[in-house]
């Protein structure tokens, strides 16, 4: 980033390719929504050019992208909370519903989806330093820096998310069983 | 070591981030405890559940949106490089899109008041009571609504976001355009003008001014989308200076909640 910063725009294909997959993977685990992680990260590496003059060669590249991708994932969700929200058809089967639909149990067997339905059930701030923590490999200092918390904080926060998700998990999996 | 205490830890465990001592005294417990030891199970589960879910992959929209702009930034930084070049050996062609701010010679003197404003509360800030202070964003309200009644409103927000767009994209701005960006960001009646000046203001927050004009300008602005943005600004450019305004946020009943949320967490970080 130091050599896009100084002008070799070239090296920005490179940063691209090196951290856009775990980038989207992280935003369409936290929006729920692929076509909403596909503009984030857009922005977020348009961010990344257009600022460029600002970056810092302090702690990782990664956590810097990751405080960007923070900042646009809560404008998008800024967005979407006070407007209409055209939902991802592939992403349905994440939203609750009391009409049990037909093919929900078998949709639910699958131990992915179980997992995509408990991640979605937890709140924004759990799921995001769950992702982040585990997920993503950032330590708990870069995810605090991330999150503009202290490590303590962080790893607190990132434990009690885990401990919500194995309750919606198990809850979950109880369910389907039934 | 008793159960509330390895619950405690046990999350960490789970995680493998547990030094090794402590590790080896909440195995030691749960040895003896099936309960505990079924709290670390489902701990586990629920981690290896996570950890093999399969990486989403996005779709080439990503990489072919990305690139292209890649590529737009690289033929403007070349496109500049030949201006300037040009310019050295005193034939420099005109720019493709660089009109003036505005038609009328009348306003660029008002605008030029408006920057003599701001200016004066940048050095003000520093050295000036807050009597002055208040006294000196009373001038940026009255010549706001000055600027939005005779100007602004002659020209289509098209034209008007163009114009910031241009000014954007100009790698070293001189303190005209500086001066430009700040009233579009202040006084413009479009939101999405004002936010793209904002942005646009971004890689010059280096500068005294731009950060004293964006803390001028967040009392008089109403737009939560705007204010927010304006604090997020503020936090980053590390404007201290901004705190008693935001701390007045912070606490300003008929703010919208996000608004008064984003201050209270920028007073804190400032």
């Amino acid at each position: 980033m130091l050599a896009v910063r100084d002008g070799n725009l070239d090296c920005m294909g490179e940063l691209f390719e090196r951290h856009h997959g775990p980038l989207f993977g992280y935003l369409s685990k936290l929006t729920g929504n692929r076509t909403a992680a596909e503009d984030i990260s857009q922005i977020v590496f348009q961010r990344m050019l257009k600022y460029r003059h600002t970056y810092r060669d302090q702690g990782s590249f990664t956590a810097w992208m990751y405080h960007l991708a923070r900042r646009c994932a809560s404008d998008h969700f800024r967005k979407t909370s006070s407007s209409p929200v055209a939902v991802d058809p592939s992403s349905l089967e994440e939203h609750e519903d009391t009409e049990r639909r037909a093919d929900e149990s078998a949709a639910s067997s699958d131990d992915h989806a179980l997992l995509h339905r408990a991640l979605g059930r937890l709140d924004r701030d759990d799921r995001e330093v769950l992702l982040l923590s585990r997920l993503q490999e950032l330590s708990f200092a870069e995810v605090a820096g991330i999150l503009e918390c202290s490590v303590g904080a962080a790893r607190v926060r990132s434990h009690r998310a885990l401990r919500t998700l194995r309750d919606h998990y198990f809850k979950l999996q109880k369910e389907t069983s039934l | 070591m008793n159960c509330e205490t390895c619950r405690e830890r046990i999350a960490e465990l789970a995680d493998g981030k547990l030094d090794p001592k402590t590790a080896a005294s909440l195995r030691a417990h749960m040895d003896g405890c099936p309960e505990c030891a079924r709290e670390l199970e489902t701990l586990v589960r629920t981690l290896e559940a996570l950890d093999s879910v399969p990486a989403d992959a996005p779709s080439h929209r990503l990489r072919a949106s990305v690139m292209g702009q890649i590529e737009t930034e690289k033929l403007t930084l070349k496109s500049e490089a030949e201006w300037a070049a040009a310019l050295r050996a005193g034939a420099a062609p005109a720019p493709a899109r660089r009109g003036p701010w505005v038609p009328i010679s009348l306003v660029l003197q008002l605008l030029g008041a408006c920057a003599l404003v701001v200016v004066g509360f940048a050095l003000g800030e520093r050295t000036a009571d807050q009597h002055q202070l208040a006294d000196l964003r009373a001038r940026v309200d009255t010549m706001g609504q000055i600027v939005e009644q005779s100007v602004l409103q002659n020209r289509t927000a098209g034209d008007r976001l163009e114009t910031v767009m241009t000014a954007a994209e100009v790698r070293k701005p001189d303190e005209r355009v500086i001066d430009g960006l700040i009233n579009s960001m202040a006084f413009d009646p479009s939101v999405n003008v004002r936010l793209n000046a904002l942005n646009a203001l971004y890689t010059h927050s280096g500068q005294e001014v731009v950060r004293a004009g964006v803390a001028a300008c967040l009392p008089r602005e109403t737009n939560p989308l705007v204010q927010v943005s304006m604090i997020d600004f503020l936090v980053a450019s590390k404007a201290r200076e901004a705190s008693p305004e935001l701390q007045k946020l912070a606490g300003d009943e008929h703010a919208d909640t996000d608004v008064r949320e984003s201050a209270r967490r920028a007073v804190e970080l400032l």
